[in-house]
């Protein structure tokens, strides 16, 4: 259920200023020592407008859906209480904005009492809450902020929840290259820390192949217009151009191939796979086809899980069938949840550093629609990896296939290409 | 030759970027209002051509012809409405600052409710897939056909100014408001006129923004507008030529940029700002706009 943002005054807002007062001491305000919270309340801020609202709305959509599962049975099992409580939601809108998101993580942690500490999508608006988690001893479960940077030895209070580490992201896209001997490859990235450390691992992977990138650039995240940077790279003449940037820098460097008519053996962006409806609708069939991106669920199936809904199971049940109706976004906030559900479904206590040593121990352990949960020692994910996808042209549009490494792979690669 | 395409791809960006700063230049000149919403009418602009493409197969060309009587008449109203409430005030330009950031709030939202958060394009490919060669330079069917519109809107907007008697109640307005009214011109009627030209040339420049920086969202109006801002204090505030030349000067920043250091393309045109500011405050071909 969804709280209304409406606050009442007088009694009951100075009953509520005690509660918080007297519960400050501890990490999850509503929990009494002596019994089991009323509620499980996670606190949660999503984007309904601004930059990044694409991709925040429908992972906020799927928290969403794990929350209604679970209440519909009854609430989420605390294995502290042996019992079911109902969850509550506190959701804020941050309008994209860092600022905003800075002054309502603190409004989250500070007052709204909330159990379960949730950021936004992605690096750029949960690195305040990195801090804010630390500061209040709140565990941070990050849902799609990957960026190496957020994770530090001397901070036990963030768990990566959806994706690996941006580091180990494009392991397999630069063991690919290698696989297919292409020696000229140009790298374009974006100057931000999720971009940065993509490059710096494809570069570092083909180092040990003994391939020297001839183009290797970063641009400005915010860069829209790709057409003389593609000239400067056709000019080194690559077999393998990658785009490492987010969906509004695939989308026009996607267009500016397109438009500039160049032909590289290989093309490969970040995004496609993960929002692939909105990119394709935006650069059309052509310019998506037998182009390469990461492989990420719904396209990669886990059916075979130990919590939760398996692939199928949600496509059929969140996207009424269609996984047309299931992105990425989608699957890492329902799987937010089903982390959250782990942690309670098995600390023995309940508190922040109970929940971080239960997922610990099922780290390498248990599996889900998002494929295989593993931490390392900093709280980031190193499971959950990524395969090579290729975009196959069909009658209406194209296919996601999986196409490297060979063990999970279900097409052959077509390089270069046609 | 990296430079020369990066020559050629400047003047084209340039003309695009004069187009897109051409309507918010025009508004200053006439009313003395900074119309914050201008980057917000760009990105409806480039909703109308997606729209259009998306469900009747309109070419983004023909869309360019649509948008224009609706902008006329939007941008009219619009003045009467509250560009005149604002011109009325005692300090007009700091009124319309607080008025159109409201006006650009309203429309982002309106926007998001209207068409979702989601980026939106046109395929490229509706300009063509084979580059024009120019000077030996395989350039961009897209980039041509939008450099050749903004030409031919400051063509078309010069005829106007200087050969029309509109036009010259316009320029009179420009130079003295006072005066032209002391002549017999109605200064609410050329506002108003003004006003919808200015919103029709930021729809048209929304339109073509779909193939030079990929595609429209409804809260990329901020950025637009700053982009304009820059590109007519670079120019000169009042001067529609000023305009294109400040476009140039900044298309060509970007992509020596982009070419010779990319990391530093998002900084370097407004650096350039910088320094035209402070060797020739005016802009280019600016006119001074306040008295002491």
């Amino acid at each position: 259920m969804l709280i209304p943002r409406t606050r009442t005054v007088g009694l009951a807002a100075l009953s509520a200023l005690l509660t918080v007062g007297l519960a400050a001491c501890g990490a999850a305000s509503t929990t009494a020592s002596s019994g089991a919270p009323k509620d499980i309340v996670i606190g949660t801020l999503y984007s309904g407008s601004g930059s990044f609202a694409n991709s925040s709305l429908p992972e906020f959509q799927g928290l969403k859906f794990w929350i209604s599962q679970e209440n519909a049975g009854g609430g989420v099992y605390v294995k502290a209480f042996n019992k079911k409580i109902p969850i509550k939601l506190v959701a804020l809108n941050d309008q994209s904005s860092t600022t905003t998101a800075t002054t309502e993580y603190e409004q989250l942690v500070t007052q709204d009492n909330i159990n379960i500490f949730v950021p936004d999508f992605g690096s750029v608006l949960t690195l305040p809450a990195v801090t804010i988690a630390q500061e209040h001893h709140m565990l941070l479960f990050d849902q799609t902020a990957t960026g190496s940077p957020l994770f530090t030895p001397g901070n036990q209070y963030i768990v990566l929840c959806d994706l690996p580490l941006s580091a180990i992201w494009p392991d397999p896209l630069a063991h690919f290259i290698l696989a297919q001997h292409i020696s000229r490859v140009a790298i374009l990235y974006g100057a931000n820390d999720f971009d940065a450390t993509q490059a710096a691992t494809v570069k570092s992977v083909l180092a040990q192949g003994g391939v020297t990138p001839v183009y290797y650039q970063a641009v400005p995240t915010a860069t829209t217009s790709y057409g003389t940077l593609l000239h400067d790279i056709a000019a080194t003449n690559p077999q393998a151009v990658l785009e490492l940037g987010y969906a509004s820098n695939d989308i026009p460097f996607l267009q500016a191939v397109q438009q500039g008519g160049y032909h590289f053996g290989m093309v490969a962006t970040a995004f496609p796979g993960q929002e692939f409806t909105l990119i394709e609708n935006a650069v059309g069939k052509a310019g998506l086809s037998y182009t390469y991106t990461y492989g990420v669920p719904p396209y990669i199936k886990f059916n075979n899980v130990s919590e939760g809904l398996g692939t199928n199971a949600f496509i059929a049940k969140f996207g009424h069938g269609n996984i047309a109706n299931v992105s990425f976004e989608n699957v890492a906030g329902y799987n937010t949840g089903l982390i959250i559900q782990a942690a309670l479904g098995h600390a023995t206590k309940f508190t922040q550093l109970g929940m971080r040593a239960a997922l610990f121990a099922l780290s390498g352990h248990f599996t889900t629609l998002d494929g295989a949960f593993k931490l390392n020692s900093e709280g980031g994910q190193v499971g959950e990896l990524l395969p090579l996808a290729q975009l196959f042209p069909t009658a209406t549009g194209n296919e996601i296939k999986i196409v490297y490494p060979s063990a999970s792979a279900d097409h052959a690669p077509v390089y270069p290409a046609p | 030759m990296l430079w020369l395409f990066a020559l050629i791809a400047g003047v084209l960006f340039g003309l695009y970027y004069g187009l897109a700063a051409l309507g918010l230049n025009l508004i200053f000149g006439v009313m003395r209002m900074v119309n914050l919403a201008h980057g917000d009418v760009i990105m409806l602009g480039g909703f109308a051509a997606v729209l259009l493409f998306d469900h009747f197969g309109v070419n983004p060309l023909i869309t360019v012809l649509l948008v224009i009587p609706p902008s006329l008449l939007v941008g009219y109203l619009t003045y009467y409405l509250l560009g005149r409430r604002v011109q009325r005030s005692r300090d007009p330009e700091m009124m319309s600052l607080v008025m159109f950031f409201g006006v650009s709030q309203v429309i982002e939202a309106v926007a998001v409710i209207a068409f979702g958060n989601n980026e939106a394009s046109i395929t490229s490919a509706v300009f063509g897939t084979r580059p024009f060669s120019i000077a030996g330079q395989g350039v961009p069917g897209a980039w041509l056909v939008s450099a050749g519109v903004g030409l031919v809107a400051l063509v078309l907007l010069f005829l106007y100014l200087y050969r029309t008697s509109l036009g010259r109640a316009t320029r009179a307005i420009m130079s003295s408001p006072d005066e032209a009214r002391a002549v017999g011109v109605n200064p609410d009627r050329i506002s108003a006129l003004t006003f919808g030209i200015g919103v029709g040339l930021a729809a048209i420049a929304g339109i073509l923004s779909l193939f030079m920086i990929g595609g429209t969202t409804p809260s990329e109006g901020v950025d637009l507008t700053v982009t304009a801002f820059a590109v007519i204090v670079l120019g000169g505030l009042g001067s529609p030529m000023g305009t294109f030349l400040g476009g140039i000067v900044f298309g060509l920043a970007l992509m020596f940029t982009q070419t010779y250091a990319p990391v530093w393309s998002g900084f370097a045109p407004f650096a350039i700002l910088l320094v035209i500011m402070l060797l020739r405050p005016t802009g280019l071909l600016g006119r001074t706009v306040r008295s002491v």
